[in-house]
């Protein structure tokens, strides 16, 4: 202000119609950087769903592998536990068959089942008696048989009879567990 | 930074006006960085803004928001004094209440507060930026002129003249007349005298030349006898060899224009005032009075050649003429406050 009495109107660019073209377009402009930001963080955001599931199919695969190796696993266990099951049954109907197989004359004091054979401890009144009426069945059911007859005080005998069945079908058995 | 380039990519728009008696003129320039591109005037009916003039002048405004509107101060009460120091104003006037600057640190320029919040207040609805003091144009217009030997300067619009005595670029002494309020107080005086003078021829049955007061003619010429410098015929042979050449130069070019019985009383009433002025100057001790040998007028209004012809006549001076464009000078000097130039 050299000469003026009063000083100038501080003047701007920014006169109502450029304010409305500012604003409009700067609106624009916004909305577009948004979208476009949008898109990029759902792209992101894709991609990295994209990782993750890959990444977890990947662990689901693996996962999946080891389920059927458990299943594989189990059913083998099932089959074994099936086969153990029946030779259960089988050796229950053997040792109530054995039971069975006992005469009324012939007292067991003592049983013991082992892995591949049955020791059995008792009274019998005689040797015939033994033999006639237990030996024979036990012949039919165990390949070894050893009777060892010990002669008591009041005349009757005390037995132990020790009784193997084939060794092969043993380690059969084994090999399965 | 930001407002410096879009200042640089926008238009300036210069809008200066110019309140004449009966019209306003608006000169509108449009200025670019490499300097003026158009310029177009139009002139209103009016002495306040009308509709008419608001929009023209929003046609062009709205083209840049850098426009800028300046007005000449149209104030009847405004002035100059030859001195900055505002202990030394009082000496002179009261400023109390007006509003003053000061120009190159030499003098002060001043207008009245009230009249300038009136302008403001009258140009509201288009707005000012700038308001200058005709004695800045004056001192603007005869910048070559001023820095020289000591002489009258003169800026004659329709209804004011500013004059104003530079000597050596040094302010000594500086008036606005109003023709408008001068015109008034002379017509009441006229028809008071009028009155006066009926009564007496009744009274007295004739005019007693005794009553006839003689002194008020005297004193003008007791003004110019105490000046030294006119005490021989050669220092007046002096006078007319040191005529400004370039001045008379350019005067002969210009032509004057016929006087009409309008300009005639116009004229006659602008030398009055003068006249009245510098006899001021003369009498007031405050003022550095010395003899005025050269007189310049800028002519705004397109003075007749009566004026000159009373100034050399009655006052001795010798007058040389400009004319000048207002418009174009508040332009030149809103260009100025701006840096344009």
């Amino acid at each position: 202000m050299k000469y003026s009495y009063i000083k100038p109107r501080k003047k701007t660019p920014f006169t109502p119609d450029v304010q409305l073209i500012v604003t409009f377009f700067s609106i624009t402009i916004i909305m577009l950087l948004s979208t476009y930001a949008f898109l990029l963080f759902k792209d992101y955001s894709f991609v990295q769903n994209r990782r993750e599931l890959i990444s977890s199919r990947l662990d689901l695969e693996k996962s999946i592998e080891k389920m059927d190796d458990k299943i594989a696993y189990i059913k083998r266990q099932k089959a074994l536990a099936e086969k153990i099951f029946t030779q259960n049954m089988v050796l229950k109907d053997s040792i109530e068959n054995l039971f069975d197989l006992v005469p009324e004359r012939i007292t067991l004091s003592r049983a013991e089942l082992l892995k591949n054979g049955l020791i059995l401890y008792g009274i019998t009144p005689s040797k015939d008696v033994y033999n006639f009426m237990l030996q024979a069945p036990l012949r039919s059911i165990f390949q070894k048989t050893y009777t060892s007859f010990y002669s008591q005080k009041n005349g009757w005998l005390r037995f132990v009879s020790t009784n193997y069945i084939n060794e092969d079908e043993g380690e059969e058995l084994d090999s399965e567990d | 930074m930001l407002s410096k380039i879009f200042e640089a990519l926008y238009l300036k728009v210069l809008v200066n006006i110019i309140v004449k008696r009966a019209t306003i003129v608006v000169y509108v320039e449009l200025h670019s960085k490499k300097g003026a591109i158009d310029n177009v005037n139009a002139e209103f009916e009016t002495i306040t803004p009308n509709e008419k003039m608001i929009d023209f002048i929003n046609s062009y405004v709205k083209e840049s928001p850098y426009y800028y509107i300046s007005i000449l101060d149209y104030a009847s009460i405004q002035g100059a004094l030859p001195t900055c120091d505002k202990h030394r104003i009082p000496y002179y006037t009261d400023l109390s209440d007006s509003e003053y600057k000061c120009y190159n640190n030499s003098w002060i320029y001043y207008t009245s507060k009230t009249q300038l919040y009136e302008i403001e207040k009258t140009y509201k609805s288009i707005g000012i930026d700038f308001i200058f003091s005709p004695f800045v144009i004056l001192a603007d217009f005869f910048k070559d002129k001023i820095i020289g030997k000591i002489a009258l300067y003169a800026l004659v619009q329709e209804g004011y003249v500013s004059i104003a005595v530079f000597q050596q670029g040094e302010l000594l002494y500086a008036e606005h007349l109003d023709m408008q309020a001068n015109t008034e107080v002379e017509d009441i005086l006229l028809t008071n005298d009028l009155s006066d003078d009926i009564d007496l021829d009744i009274d007295d049955g004739g005019i007693d030349l005794e009553n006839i007061d003689v002194e008020d003619e005297g004193t003008e010429l007791e003004d110019f006898g105490n000046i030294e410098d006119l005490d021989s015929m050669e220092d007046i042979d002096e006078f007319d060899d040191s005529k400004d050449v370039e001045e008379e130069l350019l005067e002969s070019v210009d032509t004057l224009e016929e006087s009409t019985e309008g300009s005639f009383n116009e004229d006659y009433q602008r030398f009055s005032l003068i006249q009245t002025s510098i006899s001021h100057y003369y009498k007031d001790e405050r003022y550095k009075s010395q003899f005025l040998e050269n007189m310049y007028i800028a002519d705004a209004v397109g003075v007749s050649s009566d004026l000159k012809k009373y100034l050399e006549e009655e006052m001795f001076l010798n007058v040389y003429i400009r004319h000048t464009e207002l418009d174009a000078e508040v332009c030149e000097l809103a260009k100025e406050e701006l840096g344009l130039l």
